[in-house]
């Protein structure tokens, strides 16, 4: 009984913790974002600007995210395993916020933070940027248990993690009949639920290129590398053949505008995110097998 | 026109890339035919015994085959080789048998019964008289040899080793007096079991394949 208490104290204290944790992560946060020092110092009203809402707590479930890749050995003690806990947080939600400002640095290269969400309160703005801060955290989660406590290992396949998210990014306007820049400016949802789709499909297929065995760092990046490029192959493969198998009318000569409306973000969203998913599939749940155990 | 051409690079940048560097496709020399041995090993005294094959692969087969290496001096070594589908279908009766042999820089690639190679070398062993016939003996050193080569408890006879001359000579391979060499041969069957066990032998019909894939995941 003494036991099973004394592991209960242990799991109250370390939720008081990581909400510890949460609250240093405020003032991080600031780093990035001095403009928001109100916002989150302070107590607001969520109704009052949704898109600063939206682009503020979805950082927090970033976090969370993030920190339930760190796991706590208490056998080796509880203020070691806490140590632990706070060395590793801080690096996560440092990577995290670092990531975030790059992702965001290339995704709204033409818009910044101050106008769209705390001025214009820009909606789209606000969903864009929480599917990144989801996306982001997922990957940086992924990143750190693939790392395993090992700094090198982190930092080598954190910033190869980045550079494929990033050029992810970029394939957005190549795939997408959507107009970013322009779209966003007029708050468009449309654009908001097709780049969320094709994010959050693009984050789990880069993701689980990342979930395999590693025995040899550069062994492994080139496993990463080929399946990545393997998704390239794939994904194309099932876009076309979902957009075949539910095929789209759009009147002639209001395509544009027709595409501004929700539905057909919607469509865009779900047609890459399910393309993602299948193609995730097919790149990593394969098994071929070996000739050894014939041999 | 534009998106196929780029779909190509990508696939060719793929394969490429997945050629080179993949893991998977290194360490594994392939043999176009016999006369590819000679890359593998620059051992001396060396031979080559087929003792499995084994096909991977969908619409694009994936050919390799396990060989035994023995060279006199040292260790014993079993290497698993990537081989072409015409040399592949070429030695599937000659399961067991040395494919390839090198000694004192000459080259043999006709199949004989292993061992054949060491066979009447004084170096290696000697004829001993038994029941009046003369069976031949490794000597001490290398008293696993019979058992690498897959003889058990098989001594060949000055018969044996007469017939195996002329079959070089005439260039047609040999099984053994009572082909008891070979995918058919007794001594074969009785020391390669993985390779004849039921279990790779056995061709399930759709029906059997359907009965057993619900039996165990069901």
């Amino acid at each position: 009984m003494a036991e099973i208490f004394d592991r209960l104290i242990i799991r109250i204290l370390l939720a008081g913790f990581i909400c510890l944790m949460i609250y240093l992560y405020r003032y991080l946060h600031i780093i990035f974002y001095p403009t928001v020092k109100r916002q989150v110092l302070q107590a607001t009203n969520p109704s009052e600007n949704p898109a600063d809402t939206m682009h503020l707590y979805s950082r927090l479930v970033g976090i969370a995210i993030i920190f339930s890749s760190i796991t706590l050995n208490e056998s080796s003690g509880f203020f070691l395993s806490i140590f632990h806990f706070s060395v590793w947080g801080i690096l996560a939600i440092t990577l995290y916020l670092i990531s975030l400002f790059i992702i965001e640095s290339i995704v709204f290269h033409h818009f910044n933070y101050t106008d769209e969400i705390l001025k214009n309160k820009n909606l789209s703005y606000g969903f864009i940027s929480m599917c990144n801060a989801l996306v982001v955290s997922y990957l940086t989660r992924v990143v750190m248990i693939e790392a395993e406590n090992s700094l090198i290992i982190l930092s080598v396949l954190w910033l190869y993690i980045l550079v494929i998210t990033g050029i992810a990014i970029k394939f957005y306007s190549i795939i997408s009949k959507l107009s970013f820049n322009r779209l966003i400016v007029q708050k468009n949802l449309s654009l908001g639920f097709s780049y969320g789709g094709y994010i959050v499909g693009a984050g789990l297929l880069i993701g689980s290129c990342f979930d395999q065995e590693h025995f040899d760092i550069s062994v492994y990046m080139i496993q990463v590398l080929l399946k990545t490029i393997l998704a390239l192959l794939i994904f194309p493969l099932f876009k076309k053949g979902l957009t075949k198998i539910f095929p789209i009318k759009l009147t002639p000569g209001q395509q544009d505008a027709e595409r501004q409306q929700l539905g057909y973000g919607i469509w865009e969203g779900c047609l890459f995110l399910t393309g993602a998913i299948l193609t995730s599939m097919l790149v990593n749940r394969i098994h071929f097998g070996t000739i050894y155990p014939f041999f | 026109m534009y998106k196929f051409f780029i779909y190509s690079m990508l696939v060719i940048l793929y394969l490429g890339l997945a050629k080179t560097l993949s893991p998977s496709e290194m360490g594994i020399s392939y043999i176009q035919n016999e006369k590819s041995f000679s890359k593998i090993t620059d051992k001396p005294y060396v031979t080559f015994i087929l003792i499995d094959t084994h096909v991977t692969g969908f619409l694009i087969k994936t050919y390799y085959q396990k060989y035994r290496m023995i060279s006199g001096y040292e260790e014993v070594e079993d290497l698993i080789l990537r081989s072409s589908k015409e040399f592949t279908e070429k030695n599937l009766d000659n399961m067991g048998l040395s494919i390839y042999r090198r000694m004192h820089g000459q080259e043999e690639f006709l199949p004989l019964p292993p061992g054949s190679l060491y066979i009447d070398d004084p170096e290696f062993g000697q004829w001993v008289e038994e029941n009046g016939e003369f069976t031949w003996h490794f000597k001490k050193p290398y008293k696993n040899f019979p058992r690498y080569l897959g003889w058990n408890d098989f001594h060949p006879t000055k018969k044996f080793y007469e017939e195996l001359v002329l079959s070089k000579r005439l260039g047609r391979p040999f099984y053994g007096l009572n082909q008891e060499f070979g995918p058919e041969g007794s001594i074969t069957q009785q020391a390669f079991p993985h390779f004849f066990s039921d279990e790779r032998r056995k061709k399930m019909d759709l029906k059997t394949l359907l009965i057993e894939y619900f039996k165990e995941n069901f």
